[in-house]
């Protein structure tokens, strides 16, 4: 019998959809995300390669070629024959969470937390000086979701839709995309739970940028943006720096 | 920099002047909409005579008037479809079904999270396009806002309600993107501009939609604009001095 075509929470979080055009690397990306994430199980049979690459919206030649990346990174293995297709091979916990965090230099992950400060306090500016009273009821809307959030992976996406938010309310679609890009890119460092970031401390910084956007003070909102990715990064360098010191 | 003026609004005729094209086209598509809705309304009708229940499937049926929209106002309208209200339908308690325009690679259909529970739930009850339709039960033009749920791009929403035997079921409604709009409203506003003072549209809740000055940008918030209404068949934006130039 063929294995069932994926469903619900898992097909939501998986195939939403593509740029148009949607390369094998996005293909990749988010599929390596969701095995390391624990969306897809170890020893899961992926569908069918023309059922999944329409779940994706892809082409079955970008799928091939997104499953070949994988295969070499190790999260994917194909059998021939009967019984054969495409298996998720999930890396092992501690390698779960260190993989992403190892593949990057401590140069990488000093320029990612630039071009982060870079986007996230001119978004953040450009929000206080351009918010209407409306806009600022959706960002606390924002704030609470991600207060409320248990799960790391929900975490990481209130924690993202919020940034995105922001960058919306400066009314910039190229710094909305940019943080789109960013959070697809970093998200799964952000909150990763090595070291179980504390949501408090994320949901404090958050209401003081809002703040300072509703009070329309944009110097202060770019500051307190600035400084939560500053804050960010620094703990993403210290626990690079820390799996050199295991 | 919050912008700020120094005249009041300009002259009525000024306004009907500036807005006469975009206002119809604009209207066109509201009423290329309407027939969307119209359908909606229809299918919500014949299942409640025929006490069947309304299930998604039958949005299917709506279909090519989505696509009608899409053809019919090309590189003006970049997405269409109806939105529905809560438990509107038997079997989804929340329902998108919105199209977006060929991109070289065919229509595409929107697909966003409406699980409440998700962390990346989308709430289309608390968006201008939706919220006003409702609470008014006239049509609406909002934003212009950054939709990075569909478009991508800069939009503004048209959209109309949809009643069915005085229960409000969702809206029908089209994306616009807000560059076609100043397209097509630039050359009249920079004539004005020359004439005198630079001016300046804004949408009904002070927001820039397009300015003949650079001092002024599309995107920000004019603060002392105040508000206006949306007057039935007439666009609820605001034609407004500018500051007066600098000596």
């Amino acid at each position: 019998m063929p294995p069932p075509a994926l469903t619900t929470v898992r097909a939501r979080t998986l195939f939403t959809p593509l740029d148009a055009g949607g390369r094998a690397d996005t293909v990749t990306r988010r599929l390596a995300n969701a095995i390391r994430l624990g969306l897809l199980l170890d020893g899961e049979r992926l569908p069918a390669e023309s059922q999944l690459a329409g779940q994706l919206g892809v082409s079955t030649v970008t799928l091939r070629e997104a499953l070949a990346t994988l295969r070499t990174m190790g999260l994917v293995e194909t059998r021939r024959g009967r019984g054969g297709g495409s298996f998720v091979r999930a890396p092992d916990d501690a390698d779960r969470l260190e993989r992403p965090l190892r593949l990057l230099s401590l140069h990488g992950l000093r320029d990612i937390g630039d071009h982060r400060a870079a986007i996230a306090s001119t978004a953040a500016r450009l929000a206080a000086e351009r918010a209407l009273v409306s806009d600022i009821t959706t960002l606390r809307e924002h704030a609470e979701r991600l207060r409320g959030a248990t799960a790391l992976t929900d975490r990481r996406r209130a924690d993202a839709r919020l940034h995105i938010e922001i960058a919306a309310t400066a009314q910039s679609p190229r710094l909305t995309r940019a943080e789109m890009d960013l959070w697809s890119e970093i998200g799964d460092l952000v909150w990763l739970p090595m070291e179980g970031r504390d949501v408090t401390s994320a949901a404090r910084d958050h209401d003081l940028l809002i703040d300072a956007i509703e009070a329309r003070a944009p110097e202060r909102a770019r500051e307190i943006a600035e400084q939560h990715v500053a804050a960010e990064t620094d703990r993403l360098l210290e626990l690079r720096l820390s799996l050199h010191r295991r | 920099m919050t912008a700020q003026v120094t005249s009041g609004p300009a002259a009525p005729r000024e306004d009907e002047h500036l807005l006469a094209d975009i206002t119809a086209t604009i209207g066109r598509v509201v009423r290329s909409v309407t027939e969307v809705g119209a359908a909606m309304t229809a299918l919500a009708a014949a299942a409640r005579s025929g006490r069947r229940p309304l299930r998604r499937a039958d949005l299917a049926a709506l279909r090519p008037l989505v696509g009608q929209v899409l053809t019919r106002h090309r590189g003006f309208a970049a997405g269409a479809g109806v939105v529905l209200a809560p438990d509107a339908l038997t079997d989804a308690p929340r329902c998108i079904d919105w199209w977006w325009a060929d991109r070289g690679s065919g229509p595409g259909q929107l697909e966003v999270d409406l699980d409440p529970a998700s962390a990346e739930f989308y709430d289309y009850t608390t968006t201008e396009w939706y919220r006003e339709p409702a609470r008014t039960g006239q049509p609406c033009v909002a934003g212009p806002y950054v939709d990075y749920i569909c478009t991508h791009e800069y939009t503004f929403t048209v959209s109309v309600p949809m009643v069915d035997d005085s229960r409000f079921v969702g809206v029908a409604g089209a994306d616009i993107l807000a560059g076609e709009v100043e397209r097509m409203l630039l050359p009249k506003l920079s004539l004005l501009g020359r004439a005198g003072r630079p001016a300046v549209l804004v949408s009904g809740n002070g927001r820039v939609i397009a300015s003949s000055t650079a001092r002024i940008l599309p995107g920000t918030v004019l603060r002392s604009s105040g508000t206006s209404t949306a007057a039935a068949g007439r666009l609820p934006w605001m034609l407004i001095g500018g500051p007066e130039p600098a000596a």
